[in-house]
């Protein structure tokens, strides 16, 4: 057995405790995850089948963990080792054709968070070091910068001075005592920097205070995209020690897939204690705003849309009816897609996968599908992306298969139809 | 002591307790594994989520009903067919009543046992075929799931052939199926009759705790 | 666990199963000596003092057929026709049941096997022309192939466990005895009786979800005239040939014969003319000896006889140079290519299939 081969092994045997054993006792091999996992629809390679991704931890598990292990053992009853050469051939699997949207998890019978245990396995892959380039290349970015796309603090002050020109709304950098600091996803201050304006109106009409620490300033957790529970850590711990030595109230985790839950549930689990402030998404303070009344809606949008569901923002992060009370206030022509919600397909490019360029043409067949539902509605002019990265995958998408749809953030869209003061 | 006692006697009890025994040390032995405790601050209910995912589970939702539906309608045909005939046909809770527990509980009208038992089989004939030709299930199936398909089915089967009660080999060789069953089965995957509260409580609780519905 | 490495063990299960089967058989063969026949379940128990089979309860047999012989003027309680003592259609009916059905039944059913030999032997397997292509295209949907074996299993079992019923008393008797006979048949009617409505469950799922493409066209007619190129030489075809037409057709037609004339059989109170249940038996029969000589034909064309067929009904897809040659015309419409034999055979094209 090489050493890489050792190190994958005892660290996923590490990280099977009581709930990802009974997971993995618990599988009787129906294969309805399949008929979930947009990857094996788009394709129907059987290979794509969640429950088969997790090979390598099944093998180890029944090897050295699983009660009788020893017995069976005896008998010659439990797998051969897994070998590095196997762990390699399950990278693709694990890295390129698993988001970790969690719908296998919802139509598994018995209830196998399968998606949660892809992140188990990954630290194995990530403490052995097999991890797909494109996201080596992003934790190389994430080491140097504090973000995965190399956005420095330099390139963030630019935004924030642009925005304020557009607004007009002084956005305080640093603050202490402020009652919220917002973090962004590098790929909102990169791509989507109207969102920072739309922050400063909405929390202006509202009337708190709120700043942008320019030592943590990034939410995007590519430790959990990786995998690796350290680098996840050493983020977490970053945006931990500015919150408190700005001595803020509560911290907003943005319009980002995996941000919310790095932070809010596996943040102080990481770092062994609890946070000295709150967590909160910004749909969910939205959603609170409005019903407190302190940021009326006014006019609303007339153009026909849909809502995309983010994976980790819905279905795994619970907020189901928040962004659609905020649409409902917010646009005139709101039309749900067959399937939405819980169920909801993802875009394809979530947990890591479109920062893979190896995985780029399984990302877009992926896409297909949600394409294919929005276009099932007929007449759709844009389409609301709560989450900075599927808004990437739906750009991408849209460009590869020659759609005109608009693609809008659902932050802008409030801040946009906001009630005139 | 004749084939028949020897299967309903001294071997119904050596597998009896090997299963009782089997199946308490493997969700003991899961269950002692442990986890660590989550600190972050709770939105809701771990143990309501607990129990809420085991409910939750039994239902497909939405788009997946339709796409799951051979596998609900013959999942639960079977399961239920079988466990209607398990507990509920007059000659099994007879055997309980004599061999175990010492008292009975009223049971299904003949014609109430076949129709179970009709379903049962029709439910368990159709998921193993669709085992085998199914491309997702041939690739993720192995052997545990075949031979406790087959155990299984066999178990039924001799029951059925024995269901004029007139001939004891006939019962015999039922029983000691069962016998052979009752063994297998706690070192196999038909253990998910029990782990399968395990694994969507952990969900259950993991999203109940969050505050979301599993 | 590479592919490979699955069938592989998924034969090993199956070989295990049928292990245990066998064990379960030797079971019975041991402790037959043991076994002991009692009373079915749900028998009544007879007061002692009414004489032998006393059926009626006060008078005993003998005397009720002693005052018959008298001459006694009676209704007879039986269902037949009132005034009629004897129904002399049954007569005819055992008769016809010994000297014909019991008698030529496996004869017939062995004949078929021995020309399924014997086409094997003369004929041999039936290869695709130019070899595999390699390349494959879809013929059976998942539901299709399910349904099918949903039904062959089913009639496996019906099958068997009927035979035994029929033949249990004419053939086995000599061969194993009695007592064994007995324990066989018992074992044999509980199962062909509960998988009854299975079988018909199956059966109607397969009537509708392979209707399609079964109703004849203009090609069967000169398929027919070709022989089907079971001889050699090529016959076109849509979707089915005639003969998977013939046979979709028989299943279905004989297939629904057997099922009404079984549950008859199950519930005899349904009907009171005896003559129906007396029909049925015979039909039933007969019906029986049909379908499973031409299943066993159709068995062996689809594995052993016939080069590539098991594919469609096993994966559902079938080699391209396979559909050329037997069922060229479906491949045209499907694929909108030519149905012209691609002759160079594919070099990495793998040797069988399971």
């Amino acid at each position: 057995m090489t050493e890489t081969a050792n190190t994958a092994i005892q660290t996923l045997l590490a990280q099977t405790d009581t709930d990802v054993a009974s997971y993995l006792e618990a599988c009787v091999h129906c294969g309805e995850c399949a008929e979930a996992c947009h990857f094996f629809l788009s394709t129907k390679d059987p290979k794509y089948t969640p429950t088969y991704k997790l090979a390598p931890l099944v093998k180890a598990y029944k090897r050295h963990k699983a009660p009788f292990h020893t017995l069976k053992g005896m008998l010659g009853l439990v797998p051969d080792e897994v070998t590095e050469e196997e762990l390699r051939e399950w990278e693709p699997l694990i890295y390129d054709s698993c988001t970790m949207c969690g719908r296998c998890t919802v139509v598994c019978p018995m209830g196998i968070d399968i998606a949660g245990t892809i992140r188990k396995v990954r630290e194995g892959y990530a403490a052995a070091g097999i991890v797909p380039e494109g996201l080596q290349a992003a934790r190389a970015q994430v080491e140097k910068t504090g973000s995965p796309m190399g956005v420095t603090a330099k390139a963030l002050m630019a935004q924030i001075k642009h925005q304020e020109k557009e607004t007009g709304i002084k956005i305080e950098v640093d603050k202490k005592g402020a009652d919220y600091m917002a973090l962004l996803s590098s790929m909102e201050v990169m791509g989507y920097p109207e969102i920072i304006g739309a922050y400063a109106r909405l929390f202006d009409r509202a009337g708190l205070t709120w700043t942008i620490s320019l030592d943590a300033y990034e939410a995007t957790n590519v430790g959990v995209q990786i995998g690796s529970g350290p680098l996840a850590k050493g983020l977490v711990q970053k945006i931990v020690d500015a919150a408190e030595k700005l001595e803020v109230k509560n911290v907003i985790s943005p319009e980002c897939g995996h941000a919310y839950g790095a932070l809010r549930w596996a943040g102080p689990n990481m770092i062994g204690r609890q946070f000295p402030f709150e967590v909160v998404h910004i749909i969910e303070l939205m959603d609170q705003l409005r019903k407190d009344g302190r940021i009326p809606a006014g006019e609303k949008d007339g153009r026909k849309m849909t809502l995309h569901d983010p994976c980790q923002i819905v279905r795994r992060g619970g907020l189901l009816d928040e962004p659609r009370r905020l649409l409902d206030d917010s646009c005139s022509d709101f039309v749900e897609m067959e399937g939405a919600g819980v169920a909801n397909l993802c875009c394809g490019g979530g947990g890591g996968v479109s920062a893979n360029p190896r995985a780029e043409e399984l990302m877009l067949n992926a896409f297909k599908c949600k394409l294919d539902q929005i276009d099932e509605i007929g007449g759709v002019e844009a389409v609301v992306v709560p989450c900075a990265n599927c808004r990437t995958v739906f750009e991408d998408g849209l460009d590869e298969f020659e759609s005109d749809l608009e693609v809008i953030g659902l932050g802008e869209l409030v801040a946009d139809t906001l009630k005139e003061a | 002591m004749s084939f028949l006692e020897l299967v309903e006697g001294p071997l119904f009890y050596i597998s009896g307790t090997i299963f009782l025994i089997g199946a308490l040390w493997r969700l003991i032995g899961i269950i002692r594994m442990g986890r660590k405790k989550d600190i972050s601050p709770p939105k809701g209910s771990a143990v309501a989520g607990f129990f809420k995912g085991n409910l939750r589970h039994f239902f497909p939702r939405g788009l997946f009903a339709e796409r799951t539906w051979m596998h609900v309608l013959g999942g639960y045909g079977f399961h239920l067919g079988l466990f209607a005939v398990m507990f509920f046909a007059a000659p099994h809770i007879t055997f309980f009543q004599e061999r175990i527990f010492g008292f009975g509980w009223p049971a299904l009208p003949r014609w109430g046992f076949i129709i179970a038992a009709e379903i049962a089989f029709a439910g368990l004939i159709v998921l193993w075929v669709r085992r085998f030709s199914d491309p997702v299930m041939r690739m993720i199936s192995d052997r545990d799931d075949h031979i406790g398909s087959w155990l299984t089915f066999l178990v039924m089967l001799t029951g059925c052939l024995a269901m004029q009660e007139a001939h004891d080999i006939l019962r015999a060789i039922h029983m000691g199926i069962v016998d052979i069953w009752l063994l297998y089965f706690p070192f196999s995957r038909l253990m998910h009759a029990f782990t399968f509260v395990l694994s969507r409580g952990a969900t259950g609780a993991s999203y109940g705790r969050k505050g979301m519905n599993p | 666990m590479s592919l490979a490495q699955k069938n592989k063990s998924m034969r090993s299960g199956v070989l295990l199963a049928v292990i245990l089967t066998v064990i379960g058989l030797v079971f019975a063969q041991v402790a037959l000596a043991d076994s002991s026949v009692r009373p079915p379940g749900n028998a009544i128990s007879l007061p002692e003092e009414a004489g032998p089979s006393n059926a009626l309860g006060q008078r005993s047999d003998s005397e009720i057929w002693r005052d018959i012989y008298g001459g006694v003027v009676a209704n007879p309680s039986s269902s037949t026709a009132t005034g009629q003592l004897m129904q002399i259609l049954g007569d005819d009916w055992r008769l016809f049941r010994t000297n014909y059905i019991l008698k030529y039944s496996h004869w017939v059913l062995l004949g078929v096997i021995g020309a399924i030999v014997a086409f094997f032997l003369i004929r041999g397997r039936i290869t695709i022309r130019g070899g595999r292509s390699g390349k494959m295209i879809a013929r059976f949907s998942m539901s299709h192939r399910i349904a099918h074996w949903f039904l062959a299993g089913s009639f496996i079992l019906m099958g068997l466990s009927g035979l035994i019923i029929l033949l249990g008393r004419p053939l086995l008797v000599p061969l194993i005895g009695k007592e064994a006979n007995a324990v066989m048949t018992s074992a044999a009617l509980q199962g062909h009786n509960l998988f009854g409505p299975v079988f018909i469950l199956s059966l109607l799922i397969v009537t509708f979800r392979f209707m399609r493409g079964n109703f004849f066209q203009w090609a069967d007619m000169k398929w027919i005239l070709k022989g089907g190129g079971l001889l050699g030489g090529h016959a076109s075809s849509n979707h089915y040939n005639f003969g998977e037409k013939t046979w979709y057709w028989m299943v279905v037609l004989i297939g629904l014969v057997m099922s009404v004339t079984g549950m008859l059989l199950e519930f005899p109170w349904l009907v009171d003319t005896l003559a129906w249940h007396q029909i049925s038996t015979i039909l039933h029969a007969i019906g029986a000896i049909i379908l499973i000589s031409v299943a066993l034909g159709h068995a062996y064309i689809g594995t052993i006889g016939m080069e590539g067929s098991i594919d469609s009904m096993l994966r559902g897809e079938v080699d391209e140079n396979w559909a050329k040659e037997h069922h060229d015309l479906w491949y045209e419409q499907v694929t909108g290519k030519s149905a012209a034999l691609d002759e160079t055979p594919d070099a990495s094209a793998k040797e069988g299939t399971s």
